[in-house]
């Protein structure tokens, strides 16, 4: 076969699998109203300057003629206290909360699958016990105490805070990935690949890790939603992004204090956070069920 | 291959399982030696152990006249491309996540078979070997083909690397008659073709009766009888053999005729962390004596190639 | 004899993304009262969605019972509302399956699981609430009956702690207590050692001798289904392919399935393996025209691959799904 029909065929399975595995997502038309809203948060994140009405409200801006204004056509979710547009804030606010999303699991799931891949399958030696008693002393500190610690060492930015808590979440994935590595380590074709001679990198990577990467990525959706209410609860108590930029949390916080005649400024994005948070909920389940392994 | 008092213990908190104890025999080449017995006689933990799944608690175990009896990651490469198993349950020996293609390259892979243009080629002659049409299963995962197509997968994987001697552990007990039928017929062929030896474990005698050369009885981790087919099935000694024979469900008058009769069946399998004293089958046996709870029999041959091991033959030849 | 249970026409079919998988295309089965009935097929060929049709456990989201009518002593099962149905499955039906352990909860002894069938198969039945003395007697008698060691003891254990002997046969307690009618038996052997086998169909023949509920023993062995009973359904691909008394069965098996089937098996004579059925089980999505099985059949006629046969009567009580024998 010349490389260009190998290229084809290839293509052509992957779609196939694809489609199936969409079949099975859309199942459940929650998933599907999540993953939608996903996209469009996502998206309005990405083109946040283009679509707001007042790009210039997401930074150093005042404007106490129009403070403090209830929600009108011409701004949707009403102003805060020195006139800037809670609309434009929340959508670049978003901006932050997906952007910690995303780093914090970047940096924490590639080490914790690692290490629990390699103490799940060395059972019975010295590197499973050190790996798993460092995990446990990480999961046995309050998350956020832990969180506080680190980021009131260094200063309350939000860089120190994606640094804090990708700290205090990879020993999940290490669990994770360590319990599913420890039933599957007795499993025949693991046993078969052993015998072969495969190396214990393949073993550990092709075998052992495909088997896994169903459970990661479904936590992975599901960790987004509770990363940013992580984010949020750092930022509500003022570690996180600093003011004049808004963060969803510290927009939340200072809103609280003006509640309950302008309820505005709390309600919207706190309304912000459980939008997005449920998004990637219903994700979650939507890609659990696609990757349920059926059985002719 | 020969195995000399081969024992494989494992030290449990409720006990020593004493799995294997004490087994010895041997398989010739181009022969097919069938291995037979119930649960908890040892059978499947044997053939791990020729494997190199499990260390040896004690004896030792020849291959092509040299030593073999370490684990598998002691074991050279050589030996891991001469020796291999077909596993008890398709579902299992089959990673979900990766397609037949990749399920089958991975030993050409690891002992450098062929090069990466012609590894294509083997994986579809290996599987026109098993008469799977490589266009069809090539990209399949596990979970889109049957019980059958699987194990002629691990079939396939297991002769990828050219051995001599393949350990079949089981491979049709969980299929239907029809599809064992197939792969029967496969196997035989391939040992043709192929010029390997076999060492075939099941539970079911009628199967035995047909493709075994040799016959080896365990029961709770001792052979109680070893004998060639023909004569095992028309004149069986051990007390336990019979009441196998005797629980076989026959298809035809026939056969009924060629059961043992008269056979009281009793009892289940004790646990091998509770082996009885004596003979350990004492507690079943219907010609039970008074010697067979204090002391264990050691074999006997009896007539040539037929050794039991039974009081009730021990006052017969010499012990082997 | 009074029709027990009558299978009339049933077509099941399942969905699924690539489509609905056609399983049950018109199954005709009829039991009578007392009898021991066996049905033989191979995996995938549809023996286990007939009992659970019958018990009306199917999984309906994906399956659907698109045809036919199941009349238990005369009235329609398919038609049944769940009340009725769960009374049905307390005290007049049952099934044992494969799976011991799965079929027994981890966490509860075999007492208490015990005491909770025969429980509600007597109120179920005779409107009875039993003492739990009386309950605790019956599990011990029946226990006893299936050959169970020492069966006082065991009503305290957990099913882990037994081996799957004994787990099968508190299983089986478990349906007789419920089944004074029927009991479906598919595959109850299949996982147990030999020896284990054959002492635990001794005993279901004698149990099914003393109690007389009406038997259906499902199994893809031959050999099983030879010992135990008296008329033998044959099930290729969901459709019934041939029925007969079981001596007349295996002494002149009419279908082609059937004899190919028969020459399958491993004999004790030595005869060597068959060549075995070439050809695989159908696809359910596309299943074949007319008869399912011609694709694999070395008698196929034209007809064959346009309409599908009905029993044809053979003999007494001898029916036949294949145009060849069609007079």
């Amino acid at each position: 076969m010349s490389r260009k029909e190998l290229l084809v065929g290839a293509l052509s399975r992957k779609r196939a699998s694809f489609s199936k595995g969409w079949y099975k997502f859309s199942r459940n038309p929650l998933s599907v109203v999540g993953l939608i809203v996903l996209f469009s948060v996502i998206l309005a994140a990405v083109i946040a300057p283009y679509i707001t009405p007042y790009p210039e409200h997401a930074g150093a801006f005042t404007n106490f003629r129009e403070s403090s204004l209830s929600p009108s056509l011409t701004h949707f979710f009403g102003t805060d206290t020195v006139g800037r547009d809670i609309f434009t804030r929340v959508i670049f606010g978003y901006r932050f909360s997906l952007v910690l999303a995303v780093v914090v699991l970047g940096l924490s799931t590639p080490p914790g699958v690692i290490l629990g891949l390699i103490a799940g399958y060395y059972q019975r030696r010295r590197i499973e016990i050190a790996i798993m008693r460092i995990t446990d002393i990480f999961l046995a500190v309050p998350p956020l105490v832990l969180a506080l610690a680190i980021t009131v060492m260094l200063s309350p930015n939000l860089f120190n805070q994606m640094m804090a808590i990708s700290l205090m979440w990879w020993p999940w994935y290490c669990r994770l990935v360590y319990s599913i590595t420890r039933s599957l380590r007795h499993e025949y074709f693991v046993r078969e690949a052993e015998l072969t001679g495969a190396s214990k990198a393949h073993i550990l990577l092709r075998e052992i890790l495909p088997n896994c990467i169903a459970p990661i990525l479904t936590k992975i959706t599901l960790d987004m939603g509770f990363v940013i209410t992580v984010g949020a609860s750092l930022s509500f108590i003022g570690l996180g992004v600093q003011p004049p930029r808004p963060g969803l949390g510290t927009m939340v916080a200072d809103g609280a204090k003006r509640l309950p005649a302008e309820w505005w400024m709390a309600i919207f994005p706190a309304l912000a956070i459980v939008i997005v948070i449920l998004a990637f909920n219903l994700v979650g389940d939507g890609l659990r069920d696609m990757f349920a392994v059926e059985e002719v | 291959m020969t195995v000399e008092g081969l024992r494989k213990f494992f030290f449990t908190k409720q006990g020593t399982v004493r799995a294997v104890d004490n087994i010895s025999f041997s398989v010739k080449r181009g022969e097919i030696c069938g291995l037979v017995g119930e649960s908890g006689s040892g059978k499947t933990t044997v053939a791990h152990t020729l494997v190199g799944i499990y260390e040896p608690t004690g004896g030792r175990v020849f291959f092509k006249g040299q030593s073999i009896s370490r684990v598998f990651s002691q074991r050279a490469k050589s030996l891991k491309k001469d020796i291999r198993i077909v596993f008890q349950d398709p579902g299992s020996s089959l990673n979900p996540r990766r397609s037949i293609k990749q399920i089958l390259e991975l030993p050409l892979k690891v002992h450098r078979i062929s090069s990466n243009s012609d590894r294509m080629e083997r994986v579809k002659e290996l599987l026109r070997m098993v008469e799977l049409p490589p266009e069809d299963y090539m990209y399949k995962y596990p979970q889109a083909i049957g019980g059958g197509e699987k194990q002629m997968v691990a079939i396939a994987r297991a002769l990828a690397s050219n051995p001599s001697f393949v350990v079949l552990d089981e491979p049709t007990s969980a299929l239907d008659v029809s599809v064992q039928a197939k792969i029967i017929n496969l196997l035989m062929q391939l040992r043709q073709s192929l010029n390997l030896t076999y060492l075939f474990i099941t539970h079911d005698l009628s199967l035995m009766r047909n493709i075994a050369s040799r016959v080896v009885i365990m029961y709770l981790g001792k052979i109680s009888e070893v004998a060639p087919t023909v004569e095992f099935f028309q004149n069986p000694f051990h007390p336990y053999t019979k009441m196998l024979l005797s629980s076989i469900p026959a298809v035809s008058d026939e056969e009924e005729n060629l059961k043992p009769k008269e056979v009281i069946l009793r009892g289940e399998i004790p646990s091998p962390v509770n082996v009885p004293p004596g003979c350990s089958f004492h507690l079943r046996c219907p010609q039970k004596m008074d010697i067979c709870s204090r002391v264990d029999p050691t074999i006997v041959e009896v007539t040539k190639g037929h050794s039991v091991r039974c009081h009730l033959f021990s006052d017969r030849r010499e012990p082997t | 004899m009074a029709q027990l249970l009558e299978i009339k026409n049933l077509h099941v079919g399942f969905r699924t993304f690539e489509g609905e998988l056609k399983v049950l295309n018109g199954v005709d089965m009829v039991i009578g009262e007392g009898e021991k009935v066996g049905l033989v097929g191979e995996t995938g060929c549809g023996k286990t969605t007939t009992v659970k049709s019958v018990l009306r456990v199917l999984p309906t989201p994906p399956a659907r019972i698109t045809g036919g009518e199941i009349f238990y002593r005369g009235k329609d099962i398919l038609k049944m509302k769940p009340g009725e149905i769960r009374s049905l499955r307390r005290g007049e039906m049952s099934a044992i399956f494969q799976d011991p352990l799965a079929a027994l909860n981890p966490v509860f002894t075999v007492g208490h699981q015990l005491r909770d069938v025969i429980k509600y198969s007597s109120r179920a039945r005779h409107g009875k609430h039993l003492s739990k003395k009386e309950i605790r007697d019956r599990s011990i008698a029946v226990l006893k009956e299936t050959g169970m060691p020492d069966s006082e003891r065991i009503l305290s254990n957990y099913p882990v702690q037994l081996s799957g002997g004994m787990r099968q046969r508190v299983c089986i307690s478990e349906a007789l207590s419920a089944a004074a009618r029927l009991l479906m038996a598919d595959e109850p052997t299949t996982n147990l050692d030999v020896t284990i086998q054959a002492q635990i169909l001794r005993r279901l023949n004698e149990l099914v001798a003393k109690r007389r509920p009406s038997i259906l023993l499902i199994s893809h062995s031959l050999g099983v289904v030879r010992n135990l009973t008296e008329r033998v359904y044959i099930m290729y691909a969901g459709n019934i392919v041939e029925v007969a008394r079981t001596k007349d069965l295996f002494a002149d098996p009419s279908h082609p399935y059937t004899k190919a089937l028969l020459k399958t098996v491993p004999k004790l004579t030595g005869e060597g393996i068959s060549q075995g059925i070439p050809g695989r089980i159908p696809n359910y999505l596309n299943p074949p025209e007319g008869c399912r099985f011609h694709p694999r059949c070395g008698h196929a006629m034209p007809i064959c691959k346009k309409e599908r046969p009905a029993l044809f009567i053979l003999g007494d009580s001898h029916k036949v799904a294949c145009f060849l024998y069609r007079r």
